[in-house]
């Protein structure tokens, strides 16, 4: 049986060098992602959705940003992606990937920086992939594109990829619609066309979030592998404490666009000193008591609304 | 891997490939098929009220041939020569026979053959028709893909406003304003009639620019405002975000993500729009003096020539039929989805 690594070695030997080198000096690793007292305005309304958040984010480390919906997680994100929506902005702080502010960049410069060094996952797997062209071609562009191989040795790099985030049956995956498709596989998919061109960060905005309980454990776990066998830096969005907690070393918890608390997954957990962040164990607590006597439980609407 | 398991590799993959191989063939035979279970069931009705016509128009060669005031041993004489004596259904059958085989049967007014007489006249139209087509889906994705990719700008508006514009003109109009300014004050095209591309394709093409812009103003019109709405509603999309993320620059995106989505609507728009092509060409035909199949049509249909109209009818359904055929198995393959069913 080959490990994880083993096979991302095949896909990808360059980066997988990069990375050892990262972990080799790893005394003062140089972050990868760091968020500096970030503001998000929405300018049509010229109000301030975010209000100053902070985080560094080092080779191989995971962070988790919790909080309920519309308290600003995903637009952080979306700001670390350049991705924010028409009207937002970042109003003041800064944020750099890879050591690059991205306050300048140009739109090819976006376009390189993403996907080679920065990338993410979403919610709803099956609507980030385009619903005309088979999946797996969706995987092999993203391997043509950005790291320049051919048709052939792109389709194969692919097929190692899917094969790599434990889908069964790879090669039949590869040539299949996104229609086709479950949303575990789909959200296997979408994260092997998310790390083909090795990234060293990816964002995993409420990526677990549409899928079952034991579908969504076997994508942390193989987000957690992809964190440790390749070095890749996580950042983990969700409402879910218990997603953050398996996953991550550090947790922002965020309210209204404020950060209530940060520190290291375990004190956080422990000991919570926000009012608020108690509430949120609290709820939980109650939420995994309520699963455990009702099994057939509805979703949280939270789940529908955060997008 | 083990070097116990090397072996089953190529085999594996040429399974796999085999699989995908029918997979695509599938997709592709059941979209026939399921195009073909329409065409047929439309075809048979669509003949049978076409055959129809005659009994319920009350129209007989004789009246054409011997006038009005006949006898009716005359008559029955000259029905009896047409075989319009026998009863409906075997009519009906042997004309379908006939069709079958492309024989359309004999003009009543001029005991022409009417397959004939429509190849000469579908080849004026086709050509009009086609060029017409050519131009609307150049012009209209230009058009929709400008609008689109700078909507909410001034362009989008002035595109927008153009193709509304354009969209309320009827064919004769602009085909009359066209002959006006650039035949006769221009005096860049000819004004009227038709060269066959046989003797000459300059002529050919000069012959049928004016009546094919004249045609083609509705198609543009309806091909851009539907391209550029779908490819707005394409660009709003997830995938859209899922493929900037992943890195891929804004003309990848455009070209083989969002065009590839945005396009469906509008090719199921010039399914629609060819029979009101053929529908159009009467009108246009008549102005720019072609003896094309529209004028083909509308005379036949003025000297009560019944054969000749069932021909033209027959013919039109082919057409239509053929080019929706066309129309939907291009879309299976650009948008797979749209072949779910539901």
């Amino acid at each position: 049986m080959t490990t994880l690594s083993e096979k991302l070695h095949v896909v990808d030997v360059e980066a997988e060098a990069e990375r050892a080198e990262d972990t080799s000096v790893a005394a003062d690793p140089a972050p990868v992602l760091s968020v500096r007292d970030v503001r998000i305005s929405d300018r049509a309304g010229d109000r301030e959705i975010v209000h100053g958040v902070s985080f560094v984010l080092t080779p191989g480390r995971a962070v988790g940003i919790v909080g309920e919906s519309g308290s600003g997680k995903t637009l952080t994100c979306r700001a670390a992606l350049g991705i924010l929506p028409a009207h937002f902005e970042v109003s003041a702080g800064s944020i750099e990937i890879d050591g690059r502010d991205i306050a300048g960049l140009s739109s090819a410069e976006w376009t390189a920086l993403r996907g080679a060094t920065i990338s993410a996952v979403f919610q709803d797997p099956a609507s980030y992939l385009n619903p005309s062209i088979r999946v797996g071609a969706q995987v092999a562009e993203v391997i043509r594109v950005k790291k320049g191989v051919k048709r052939g040795e792109a389709r194969r790099q692919a097929i190692a990829l899917l094969r790599a985030v434990h889908l069964r049956d790879p090669e039949l995956v590869y040539s299949q619609y996104s229609f086709e498709l479950s949303g575990g596989m789909l959200q296997r998919v979408l994260i092997a066309a998310a790390i083909a061109a090795g990234p060293r960060i990816l964002i995993a905005d409420e990526a677990t979030t549409a899928l079952d309980v034991t579908v969504q454990a076997e994508i942390l776990d193989l987000l957690a592998d992809l964190r440790e066998e390749t070095g890749l830096a996580l950042v983990v969005v969700s409402h879910d404490l218990a997603v953050v907690a398996q996953l991550c070393d550090e947790v922002l918890v965020l309210r209204q666009g404020e950060v209530v608390e940060q520190g290291p997954t375990r004190q956080v957990l422990h000991d919570p000193q926000h009012e608020y962040t108690r509430l949120l164990i609290a709820e939980h607590e109650q939420y995994g008591l309520d699963k455990f006597l009702a099994p057939q439980l509805a979703p949280t609407p939270d789940s529908q609304e955060d997008a | 891997m083990t070097t116990t398991e090397a072996p089953a590799v190529p085999d594996v993959r040429r399974t796999v490939a085999a699989a995908r191989a029918r997979h695509t063939v599938g997709r592709v035979l059941v979209t026939l098929a399921r195009s073909i279970a329409i065409f047929v069931p439309v075809f048979l009705v669509a003949t049978f009220v076409t055959f129809a016509l005659r009994a319920l128009s009350g129209l007989s060669p004789a009246r054409i041939q011997l006038g009005e005031d006949a006898t009716p041993e005359a008559i029955a004489r000259i029905e009896e020569q047409w075989g319009l004596n026998r009863p409906f259904l075997v009519q009906y059958g042997d004309w379908f026979n006939g069709v079958l085989h492309g024989q359309l049967g004999t003009s009543w007014t001029n005991g022409a053959d009417i397959s004939t007489l429509i190849g000469l006249g579908l080849g004026v139209s086709l050509s009009v028709a086609t060029f017409a087509l050519l131009i609307g889906v150049v012009a209209g994705f230009g058009l929709g893909t400008l609008a689109a990719l700078r909507r909410t700008t001034w362009i989008d508006r002035a595109v927008t406003g153009f193709v509304t514009a354009i969209s309320v003109m009827p064919a004769f109009v602009v085909g009359i304003v066209l002959v006006a300014v650039f035949a006769v004050g221009l005096g860049l095209f000819p004004s009227a009639g038709y060269i066959p591309a046989e003797q000459g394709f300059g002529p050919w093409l000069a012959h049928i620019t004016l009546p094919a812009i004249a045609l083609s103003f509705d198609v543009v019109a309806d091909v851009a405002r539907q391209l550029r709405s779908s490819l707005v509603a394409a660009y709003s999309e997830n995938y859209v975000t899922g493929a900037v993320v992943r890195g891929l620059s804004p003309r990848r995106i455009f070209f083989r993500h969002v065009l590839r989505n945005g396009l469906g609507p509008a090719l199921a728009t010039l399914g629609l729009k060819f029979p009101s092509l053929v529908g159009a060409s009467v009108v246009t035909e008549w102005i720019f003096g072609l003896q094309g199949f529209g004028r083909f049509a509308n005379d036949s249909a003025q000297a009560g020539d019944v054969p000749a109209v069932q021909g033209v009818l027959v013919v039109s359904i082919v057409l239509v039929v053929v080019f929706n055929l066309v129309v939907n198995l291009v879309l299976a393959r650009v948008t797979p989805a749209s072949q779910r069913g539901v």
